[in-house]
């Protein structure tokens, strides 16, 4: 018998190249949340200016695949796994949406810290940690859906508790920074910049759950936010 | 969004004027974006005016005004009697062969009214191939199924290279290179399908017309016609007919959606054109009611 080609080729190279597109935009992420690591570290104005004008690039992504994914889902009717994988995508961009837009909320807070802010060499310490935890995570959460291993993204968890320790321990130190206020007013920026880190970590663990749910076929959240912090650390 | 390559002009006036005429969305798919899959319609193969079929007194499909893309696949689809297959058999004047029918107004095929005087039927028919709904492969063998097109035509060349083209291109020859001289009946009804395509092409048409080309076959069948469909894009423009909405939805690249519109006063039912637009329009976010209604499966 002679080696039968798939079927449905033009359908199967669409669902592909949506979803390197999804997958596409969490490199996005990545080096965007670089940039503001990067701004947030050195105090570049200029750098969180760039960060901020270039989420139009993630936002159009965000476009592209939604509408690719309304066609598929009008014209080619995916069912089965492949339907499990244009839900999850649909839920993967909106995430990596939503971290782009984290970015730029750090990207913001830039400026408003002064030119030269009274930094506290801890906290920072503490926030650069939170930002190498999150940019790892957005990475993993990637590979795991790539290589659909529920196992990678279920280790998405361990690391997200780690951010959530670390963010705590931020808040303990910004609470105690002192009386200055200056660096009252610094700190209460840099719990908003732990902030939107910690959610972009959220927010690689709930792609990582999609994963889980391409592969098995059902939804299960890998830890339950409404348990009490203490139970996180 | 990424803005896809784009180089339909000529069907955006097409599509101008038959938008004019009422029955073509406001935003087609021609003004200035290519369709759901970058097809490149450079021109329309065929531009129809004002086309109008009778059946005797009754007029059967009123009013079509529709440019056909070039390399495109054109699915017409529509409930039953809304006049998609007396439209596509205008296309290769097959109703030429019904006495009691008439066509009206013009069907430009490359810049020529197909209906001019001095036209030819048998050599639009070459150029212009038709695939029916039932496989109606000829009671012979799978080699003289395909040779006999060429023969009739007295096509010069080797015939063995003219029989193994088609049948490499109708994604058969795979199947049955070990086995020509079997009887086209011994065949699948999938392959039969493929077959008859084949023997389509092995005329070099440039247009293939399929009326339902897929309703007598299973899903696998159905599946490898429809890839095979993909691929004879590259070099031929395909119009097809077909009951099946999904299967419109996914081959094609512009759908046009007919309806029956009865008379009150004679209870005679005509055919319309309601809808002609890019593929992923009609499936996504028609313009007309009564095409959401259709295709949504409100009303059959």
């Amino acid at each position: 018998m002679p080696v039968r080609p798939a079927l449905r080729t033009r359908f199967q190279e669409e669902l592909r190249t949506l979803e390197d597109q999804a997958l596409g935009a969490l490199d996005m992420v990545v080096s965007t949340l670089d940039r503001a690591l990067e701004a947030l570290s050195h105090q570049d104005v200029e750098l969180a200016s760039i960060v901020i004008h270039d989420d139009d690039r993630i936002d159009g992504r965000f476009l592209e695949v939604h509408q690719g994914i309304l066609s598929l889902l009008a014209l080619q009717a995916p069912v089965a796994s492949d339907l499990r994988v244009v839900a999850a995508l649909l839920h993967t961009i909106k995430h990596a949406e939503r971290m782009g837009d984290q970015c730029v909320n750090i990207a913001k807070l830039i400026p408003l810290s002064g030119h030269e802010p009274p930094r506290n060499k801890q906290l920072m310490e503490l926030i650069e940690q939170m930002g190498v935890l999150a940019r790892s995570e957005v990475k993993q959460a990637k590979q795991a859906f790539a290589l659909r291993d529920v196992e990678v993204a279920e280790d998405l968890v361990r690391q997200d508790q780690r951010i959530n320790k670390l963010n705590r321990d931020a808040f303990k130190l910004g609470v105690e920074i002192g009386t200055d206020e200056d660096t009252r007013e610094w700190a209460m920026h840099m719990m908003l910049v732990a902030r939107a880190l910690e959610r972009i970590g959220d927010n690689a663990v709930d792609i990582g759950e999609q994963v889980a749910f391409v592969v098995t076929g059902l939804f299960r959240e890998f830890s339950d936010a409404s348990r009490s912090a203490q139970h996180d650390s | 969004m990424v803005e896809k390559v784009t180089d339909i002009d000529e069907t955006a006036d097409a599509f101008s004027r038959a938008r004019s005429e009422g029955n073509v969305a406001e935003e087609p798919a021609a003004a200035g974006r290519s369709d759901q899959n970058g097809a490149r319609m450079r021109e329309p193969i065929f531009d129809c005016h004002d086309v109008n079929v009778h059946y005797g007194d009754k007029l059967a499909v009123r009013n079509v005004n529709m440019a056909l893309g070039q390399n495109a696949i054109t699915a017409l689809i529509g409930p039953s009697g809304c006049g998609k297959s007396t439209f596509i058999r205008c296309l290769n004047r097959m109703n030429d062969l019904i006495p009691s029918a008439r066509v009206d107004g013009k069907v430009v095929y490359h810049g020529e009214d197909l209906y001019g005087a001095d036209i030819d039927p048998v050599s639009v028919r070459k150029r212009i191939g038709m695939v029916f709904q039932k496989p109606n492969p000829f009671p012979k063998s799978i080699y003289d199924n395909i040779a006999f097109g060429p023969r009739i035509m007295g096509t010069k060349g080797n015939m063995d290279e003219i029989v193994e083209r088609a049948l490499k291109r109708g994604a058969l020859w795979e199947d049955v290179k070990d086995r020509l001289k079997d009887n086209a009946f011994g065949m699948s009804g999938g392959q039969q399908q493929r077959l008859c395509i084949a023997r389509a092409l092995a005329l070099e048409p440039d247009v293939l017309l399929m009326d339902e080309p897929c309703s007598a076959l299973d899903p696998i069948s159905t599946g490898r016609i429809e890839d095979l469909m993909e691929e004879l894009k590259q070099n031929y423009s395909i119009v097809i007919v077909t009951h099946n909405m999904q299967q419109a939805a996914r081959v094609s690249d512009m759908t046009a959606f007919f309806t029956v519109e009865l008379d009150g006063d004679t209870g005679h039912r005509t055919g319309a054109v309601v809808e002609y637009d890019r593929t992923d329009k009609i499936f996504q976010n028609p313009s007309d009611k009564r095409t959401e209604d259709y295709v949504t499966g409100k009303v059959g």
